[in-house]
């Protein structure tokens, strides 16, 4: 999902971090002092997800997590994607300083496209209906995004139905385990510490 | 969510990996070996590689094959730029300088002397010629390996600086958000 330096052309490079300065710039915006904790929480686990990869027969493709970063941070993911973007970007090359901006819009757009349609199923009392939601958010949140990254790469000349497809299909198995993980998860917060889940600023 | 870390960091050593490929480029005799990995080994299969000199001329272009391989004589004895795309936006390069070149044989020709001044130096260059060519067969294995070792990893140390980072970044800011409220 990490699209690397020198592929994508200059208009794209400017669009995606367009994107990313508006949502930063509300996502900053809203975020209060009580916010940062969580915001560091979900930031670090985003930034170590990506570590984590499924093999994909003869690829491999890593887990994202920006469903739940969604859920749980609504906004403020914007800010919270882009600097975990940055130190993967600077530690571990994945990905590049002058595609940071397409790089965090193609995540974390869909990460609040995942909280504004899932956020309140995701909090609601009746744990299978919350389990349902973050599965959903997992899951929807891993196809945005392989959509975002093939609609750059095709605005860049590559075909975009054959990319768009070749992603996809190398992102079931992970929207699959993310969609179990991101459920798993919104549980287990909200009888560990409910307070993570309460709505974003 | 605390728990949650800790797992991800306990299954981390085993699922080291990512999203970024690598190519490697060595040379071999008068041509060049290259292989493209992605960094958790995985080879890159028909990645189409570039040549290109330092004016960003295309010399020559080709696709790795099953091993991840790809092989070309030296076109010119210039800084040769090896661009990999592996595809989705997967993309490495890497530069051969040309003082790591070796003295292509019609360029040895043109620079050497024509052999009329005996025999003598025309068994020196033939030798020259032949040790070169033993000792670069010999160190080839050696030059493969290293190589392989010095294909760059993602470190446990990395990681954590990384979280360090983030927790740091935003403890600031909640230190300095908070001191603007309470003034």
């Amino acid at each position: 999902m990490h699209i690397a330096e020198g592929v994508l052309n200059a208009p794209v490079l400017v669009t995606g971090a367009a994107v990313t300065a508006c949502g930063c710039g509300i996502g900053i915006r809203k975020m209060d002092y009580r916010a940062m904790p969580r915001v560091a929480v979900i930031t670090s686990v985003f930034f170590v997800a990506s570590l984590v990869h499924v093999p994909v027969g003869p690829a491999s493709a890593h887990l994202i997590l920006n469903g739940l970063a969604g859920i749980v941070l609504g906004w403020l993911s914007f800010p919270a994607l882009l600097m975990a973007l940055f130190l993967q970007a600077v530690l571990f090359q994945f990905g590049g300083l002058t595609v940071l901006g397409v790089n965090t819009a193609s995540m974390a757009t869909p990460a609040l496209a995942c909280y504004l349609c899932l956020g309140k199923m995701a909090r609601h009392r009746r744990a299978g209906i919350a389990y349902a939601a973050g599965f959903l958010a997992g899951a929807l949140g891993v196809l945005l995004s392989a959509l975002g990254t093939a609609l750059a790469l095709a605005a860049s000349g590559e075909a975009f139905l054959p990319a768009a497809r070749l992603v996809v299909i190398v992102h079931l198995p992970v929207m699959a385990i993310e969609g179990l993980l991101t459920g798993f998860v919104l549980l287990f917060v909200k009888k560990v510490q409910p307070d993570l889940l309460t709505n974003p600023p | 969510m605390g728990s949650k870390i800790t797992a991800a960091l306990l299954i981390l050593p085993v699922l080291l990996c990512g999203h970024k490929i690598t190519v490697f480029a060595v040379v071999e005799g008068t041509g060049i070996y290259t292989r493209t990995y992605a960094s958790d080994g995985t080879k890159i299969k028909d990645g189409a590689v570039q040549v290109l000199d330092p004016a960003g001329r295309r010399l020559l272009s080709g696709r790795t094959d099953s091993l991840g391989e790809f092989s070309f004589a030296i076109p010119r004895r210039t800084d040769l730029k090896i661009v990999v795309e592996g595809g989705l936006g997967h993309r490495a390069e890497t530069v051969v300088r040309a003082d790591q070149l070796p003295d292509l044989p019609a360029a040895a020709a043109a620079n050497k002397p024509a052999p009329s001044s005996g025999p003598a130096a025309l068994d020196t260059v033939l030798i020259r010629r032949l040790i070169g060519d033993a000792v670069r067969d010999g160190l080839q294995p050696v030059v493969r390996r290293l190589a392989e070792l010095e294909r760059d990893r993602i470190s446990f140390t990395e990681i954590i600086g990384g979280i360090g980072y983030i927790f740091g970044i935003l403890g600031l800011a909640m230190f300095f958000a908070r001191r603007k409220k309470c003034d």
